[in-house]
Order: structure tokens, then C-alpha cells, then sequence
């Protein structure tokens, strides 16, 4: 079972789920993963996206795995605005304690982030906590001087984010255009096949009258 | 604010002396200055294989010719935008941890000998500290990791705006 991000719901990807990305080219549906996202929850992402679709056109397959790559950014990107408060907590760290010129930002870095993890061996935890005894701060007032000092930061990433968010409604609008299409397409097909085959009656008709 | 004509008179005296660069190396390293991510540049996609793959697989949907040309250049392009954004995301610049972490005081020996305490150390030996002390504050003003690559790819929000624009009108306009 893998945890759906885009729609909070758990996806069993053992289940058998018609792929209606395989007509489409690759070099518009293979992703570019970092090395610890795993491509089968991205491709579980797409897959639960384009069931929405009733036999999608291979642009609307298109368009629809440009929006899941958006999803996807999203997912990093809040992730990020985490790890900018991680990274100005050891900053500030770095520099709080009174011996703070021995200290390597670089340590304190990576010890923090398993302290806050959890994944800190006793040692470490003993450490940070001596820190920020030194520099006489709890982590919670902590994270608040970090929010403060990568505030700029957090703030480019928000933009990033809307960004990606003012993109799906692009691409939202282009799906549902080319739905509408494809429907007065059918719908038009449909209108002239009922011409074509009144014509066709009439000719009969008009025959038969001659022929009597 | 009035232009004082001494100091106007000293800057263009000065600006004569700047020549740029010299040398070959020098001129060809300049050129490159503003090209990081080369969206800028215009690209043709037209004789790319995937142009017409793309061109091929849009006709059956009923566009007309030109509608094909258009989405599929668009799409390309928005493609363009979107790898330079995972380049750039990826490969921020590195940051330089001897520089970010070093006590221009205590952990580089060199200084420790050169700057007494006293302060009477030679003129060029305070402006050589003072240089790498302004180095290290852009260093640290840059952030980690983290931040570089948020800062990075924040440059490239114009692109993405444009890009997805682009496409989205072209599979509108019929």
C-alpha cells in the first residue's frame, strides 16, 4: 500500500490498473526523480489522475503527467520549507554556544537533523542538548528564531509553490478544453451520421416515388 | 540629489581604464556570463524527432495544422523550462564550507600569527583579513544547500509563467 500525497488516500499498486500513459511519448512521461523518491508512488500519482479521464487523448495523457510532475514539485517544495527552518536552526546553533568558533556548522547540522528526526545516538542527543543549554534556548525558541532568519527564504519558497498551483489551473483549463472538444467532436460526428442517414432515407423515398 | 562634476569627471576617467577582458580565455569565459540555464535562447524545436512525433500523435485529435505546430512547440518548450528548473534545483551552487565555517582569528593559523591583538598589525595584512571577512559573509548570506536551490530555482518563475501561458493558449485557440 502506498499513501496517495495528492489525494491523502492509500493506493494498493499491487492492484491491476490499466496504464493509459502508454501511448505517450517518453520523453513527456518519464520522470526525473531525486535519488530517494520512489517512481512507483509518482506513477501511482499519474495513474490515479488519469483514471478521472474516460480514454484520454494522448495530449490530454500529456497534460494530465505535466500536472502530476507540478503535484510532485509541490511535494518537494513543502518539504524544503522544513528543511530551510532545519538549516537555519543549526545556523543559529552553530553560532549560540559560548565556545561557538569550535563548533562545525556542518556537525551541528547533521547532528540536529537526526536529533530532530529522533535518529540521534545518545551522544549526539547529549550535545545538541548541551548547545542549547549553553546558549540558554528550548527548541521550540529556537525554531522560532530560525523561522525568523529564513523567513526570506521560506517566502521564495511559497512563490515556488503558487507557482505550481497557478500552473494546474493552466493545465486544468487545457484538459477540460480538449474534453470539450473531443465531446462536440463526437457530438458533431454523431449530427452528421443522423443527416447522412435522413438523406439517405430521403433519397430512398424520392426514388421510390419516381420508380412508382 | 546634484552630481557633483569633480567626482562625474573622475568616474568617466575612470570607466576609460576599464577594458574588460583581454585575452581569449578571458573573453570567451565573459561571454558565457549571463548564460546559466540558456532559456533565453531561441530554440528550433521544428527539426527535433520529437517535434514531429508529438505533431504526429496531436493531428488525430482534430486540431488544425497550425493548432499542432503550435501545441507541440509550446509543449516542447514548457519541457525546456521544466528540465532547466530539476538542473537547476539539483545542482545549486556549492556551498564552501572551509570559507562558511573558518575563524578568520582563531582556526587559521596564518592570521593567528599575522593579527596580534594589540591591533598593530601592517595595513595590508587588517585589508587581507578584512577581504576574507567580507568573503565569508557572502558565503554565509547565500545559506545552505537548501536555500541556494530555493533562491536558484525562484529565478526561474518567469520562465515557468511564460512557459505554461504559452501552452495553454495554443490548446485553446481552436
Amino acid at each position: 500500500m502506498l499513501y496517495n500525497v495528492h489525494f491523502g488516500i492509500y493506493v494498493d499498486v499491487a492492484m491491476p490498473v490499466e496504464d493509459k500513459s502508454k501511448p505517450l511519448l517518453p520523453f513527456l512521461s518519464s520522470p526525473k526523480l531525486l535519488p530517494d523518491e520512489s517512481e512507483a508512488e509518482f506513477q501511482s500519482g499519474l495513474q490515479s489522475l488519469l483514471s478521472e479521464l474516460d480514454n484520454p487523448s494522448p495530449l490530454a495523457v500529456a497534460l494530465v503527467s505535466q500536472l502530476n510532475e507540478c503535484l510532485w514539485w509541490i511535494r518537494r517544495h513543502t518539504a524544503d520549507k522544513e528543511l530551510l527552518l532545519h538549516e537555519a536552526m543549526a545556523r543559529l546553533l552553530s553560532k549560540a554556544g559560548n565556545h561557538w568558533d569550535t563548533y562545525d556548522n556542518h556537525k551541528v547540522s547533521e547532528a540536529l537533523e537526526r536529533y530532530l528526526n529522533g535518529s540521534a545516538d545518545n551522544d549526539e542527543a547529549i550535545w545538541i542538548d548541551e548547545i542549547l543549554a549553553e546558549s540558554k534556548l528550548t527548541l521550540p525558541d529556537l525554531r522560532v528564531r530560525a523561522f525568523k532568519e529564513a523567513a526570506k527564504y521560506i517566502k521564495m519558497v511559497d512563490d515556488l509553490i503558487h507557482r505550481q498551483h497557478q500552473t494546474i489551473r493552466h493545465l486544468q483549463r487545457s484538459i477540460d478544453s480538449i474534453g470539450y472538444k473531443s465531446r462536440l467532436i463526437k457530438r458533431m460526428d454523431l449530427e452528421l451520421a443522423a443527416l447522412e442517414s435522413k438523406q439517405s432515407v430521403k433519397g430512398a423515398l424520392t426514388l421510390d416515388d419516381k420508380s412508382s | 540629489m546634484t552630481i557633483n562634476p569633480r567626482r562625474s569627471l573622475a568616474n568617466q576617467s575612470n570607466a576609460l581604464k576599464s577594458t574588460g577582458p583581454r585575452s581569449a580565455a578571458g573573453k570567451r569565459a565573459s561571454s558565457q556570463n549571463s548564460r546559466k540555464h540558456g532559456l533565453n535562447s531561441a530554440p528550433d524545436f521544428e527539426s527535433s524527432i520529437e517535434y514531429r512525433a508529438l505533431v504526429d500523435l496531436i493531428v488525430e485529435e482534430g486540431f488544425s495544422t497550425f493548432a499542432c505546430a503550435d501545441i507541440a512547440s509550446s509543449l516542447l518548450n514548457y519541457r525546456r523550462v521544466m528540465d532547466a528548473y530539476y538542473g537547476t534545483y539539483t545542482s545549486p551552487e556549492p556551498v564552501d564550507e572551509f570559507l562558511r565555517d573558518a575563524n578568520m582569528r582563531a582556526s587559521n593559523p596564518i592570521f593567528s600569527e599575522l593579527l596580534s591583538p594589540s591591533g598593530s598589525e601592517p595595513q595590508d595584512v587588517k585589508e587581507m583579513a578584512a577581504f576574507f571577512a567580507s568573503m565569508q559573509r557572502q558565503e554565509r548570506r547565500k545559506g545552505g544547500p537548501v536555500s541556494r536551490r530555493s533562491a536558484d530555482t525562484h529565478k526561474l518563475i518567469r520562465y515557468q509563467r511564460s512557459g505554461i501561458a504559452r501552452l495553454s493558449r495554443a490548446v485553446r485557440q481552436d
